[in-house]
């Protein structure tokens, strides 16, 4: 049974994220893209992590989707660049083999290799809490940084672009 | 011209001849044909009795699986959709006499004896009876899923918030954060349907709501965190339970008012009414939709009332608890109903923000004031208050 579901929902995100690429309505696109979205959180229940999946939903499809939608509705459509050229086609078609096989490799080699992982070791909100806190705190403060960082440079070139 | 009581009159006239009729031609027909198949009369039998007899029709329910406690009537009646659009239906008709009455008029008036009781009735008719006009440059498929998105939306909204420590559809240890996850979606509702009118001012109305929704959706989730900081968890039916001493409004006052702002934005109602600004921009988004779609629309915007003021009384007015005379479920209706109140209100008595002052207070004002009120959360409950 959930061999079936895990085929459906993969199949339908793997679906959808190619109709986000190739539908020429840019609109479509955005509403693929969301739907694909949707569809890893459909993966994250399916590995009892009902909490990182309601926060999937939060982040990519509140947030994330929207704010594509917000550039897609108030740039021009002939600003967008149109990438159908060969050579640029090919070459990310082979950055994006090249970072599969690199991810799978090493996802496969390490320790996560286990299909079922333990229901009670990941949903509890507690522990990734006191992780975040406790054991990762540095990446945690080195992602706060980069965030500030992007939002001063961004608000730097919306001031000289008003100019 | 036929008013809404010679209506109701005709159609109880059709009832009694067909019931006349039924007996005397059509049963004894539809038995010869069932005789001639050869199909067991015993359960056309039962089918045919349980049709006018309701005790008869529940225990033949019960047999199928779709009894009382069956999740089917958990879903499709009394907590979950039927209920919620009765609920629905009745704040449409509160909230015109409520409006009516404070500005002086007197509202529904001539549909039912008492004070246009029968007003949602006539309505749903007459959305029933319009045509549905599809423009021809829609987007066909966005413009007819844009309702039933809408509707569904709003309805899913509602399963997994308890309405007492027994009435509930599903359970979930985040009962608190799958509401707001599933209110991710409402932008993008409002965008399928605002793009697929292909209609100046739909889109207009649109960007705006695409606008607004994005503002006011940080402050709400980030003014609820104050109470999961107090209770530690994010069950609804545990924070219900901490407020047996003291409900949350009082010592989270100011998450309350922050709430109660982004709830009147979601909703866009008066003063965050833009994307329908009707002296601006016709209808909004809702421009382009007639008939049933508009009745579908319509209907989702108000489940969608109905499940954030169910929230609010959940999370600050203490849910279903207070004094033992009276059942659970009574005390929830009643400060649901005060809610609702509260909630409809300022449309009688506000003008229209500007698109400017919307933005600076989703934007500055609501977003520093929540992350004060977390501070104010962790004070309190490093102190022991609650």
């Amino acid at each position: 049974m959930t061999d079936v579901v895990f085929l459906v929902v993969s199949l339908l995100t793997v679906f959808f994220a190619i109709l986000a690429l190739e539908s020429r309505e840019l609109v479509y696109g955005a509403v693929a893209l969301s739907l694909s979205f949707l569809g890893v959180a459909g993966l994250f229940i399916l590995l009892d992590s009902l909490y990182i999946a309601i926060f999937q939903v939060l982040v990519y499809i509140g947030s994330i989707a929207i704010l594509i939608v917000f550039v897609i509705m108030l740039v021009r459509r002939d600003k967008w660049a149109n990438v159908t050229s060969g050579n640029e086609r090919i070459l990310g078609i082979i950055a994006a083999v090249l970072l599969f096989s690199t991810m799978t490799y090493f996802s496969l080699s390490s320790s996560l290799t286990s299909q079922y992982p333990n229901p009670a070791a990941i949903s509890d909100f507690y522990e990734i809490g006191s992780q975040l806190i406790n054991d990762y705190w540095l990446i945690l403060q080195l992602t706060g940084l980069a965030l500030a960082v992007s939002i001063v440079g961004a608000l730097t070139m919306a001031k000289f672009e008003n100019r | 011209m036929e008013t809404f009581e010679e209506f109701v009159k005709r159609i109880l006239t059709i009832l009694f001849w067909l019931i006349i009729v039924l007996p005397i031609i059509i049963f004894p027909i539809l038995f010869l044909v069932v005789g001639l198949l050869g199909i067991d009369v015993i359960i056309v039998n039962e089918i045919l009795t349980a049709a006018i007899d309701p005790l008869k029709a529940i225990k033949l329910a019960e047999r199928y699986g779709l009894g009382f406690s069956s999740t089917f009537f958990k879903i499709a009646v009394f907590p979950g959709f039927t209920f919620a659009a009765l609920i629905a239906t009745f704040t449409i008709l509160y909230e015109r006499k409520l409006l009516a009455k404070v500005q002086l008029r007197v509202g529904p008036l001539y549909a039912g004896r008492f004070e246009g009781i029968l007003q949602p009735i006539a309505d749903l008719f007459k959305l029933l009876g319009k045509e549905l006009v599809v423009p021809e440059k829609a987007d066909k498929m966005f413009f007819w899923a844009a309702p039933i998105l809408s509707i569904g939306l709003a309805a899913s909204l509602l399963s997994v918030i308890p309405l007492s420590p027994t009435i509930y559809i599903a359970r979930s240890e985040f009962s608190l954060l799958i509401p707001f996850a599933i209110l991710g979606f409402s932008p993008l509702v409002v965008l399928i349907a605002a793009w697929a009118s292909s209609n100046k001012f739909a889109f207009i109305g649109g960007l705006r709501a695409l606008h607004q929704l994005a503002a006011y959706e940080i402050p709400m989730l980030l003014s609820i965190l104050g109470i999961v900081i107090l209770t530690g968890s994010f069950d609804l039916m545990k924070i219900v339970e901490a407020q047996k001493d003291i409900w949350f409004i009082f010592p989270q006052f100011l998450a309350a008012i922050i709430f109660y702002i982004t709830i009147l934005s979601e909703l866009e109602r008066i003063p965050f009414d833009l994307p329908e600004a009707e002296t601006e921009i016709v209808s909004g988004w809702l421009t382009e939709y007639t008939g049933m779609h508009f009745g579908l629309l319509q209907l989702g915007v108000y489940m969608k009332f109905y499940a954030l003021a169910l929230l609010f009384t959940l999370l600050f007015l203490g849910g279903w608890n207070g004094p033992a005379f009276l059942p659970p479920i009574v005390w929830l209706l009643g400060k649901l109903f005060f809610v609702i109140t509260i909630i409809i209100f300022p449309r009688a008595v506000l003008p229209r923000l500007r698109m400017d002052q919307l933005i600076r207070i989703g934007w500055a004002w609501l977003i520093a004031l929540s992350f004060i009120n977390i501070f104010i959360a962790v004070i309190e409950s490093s102190l022991g208050i609650i």
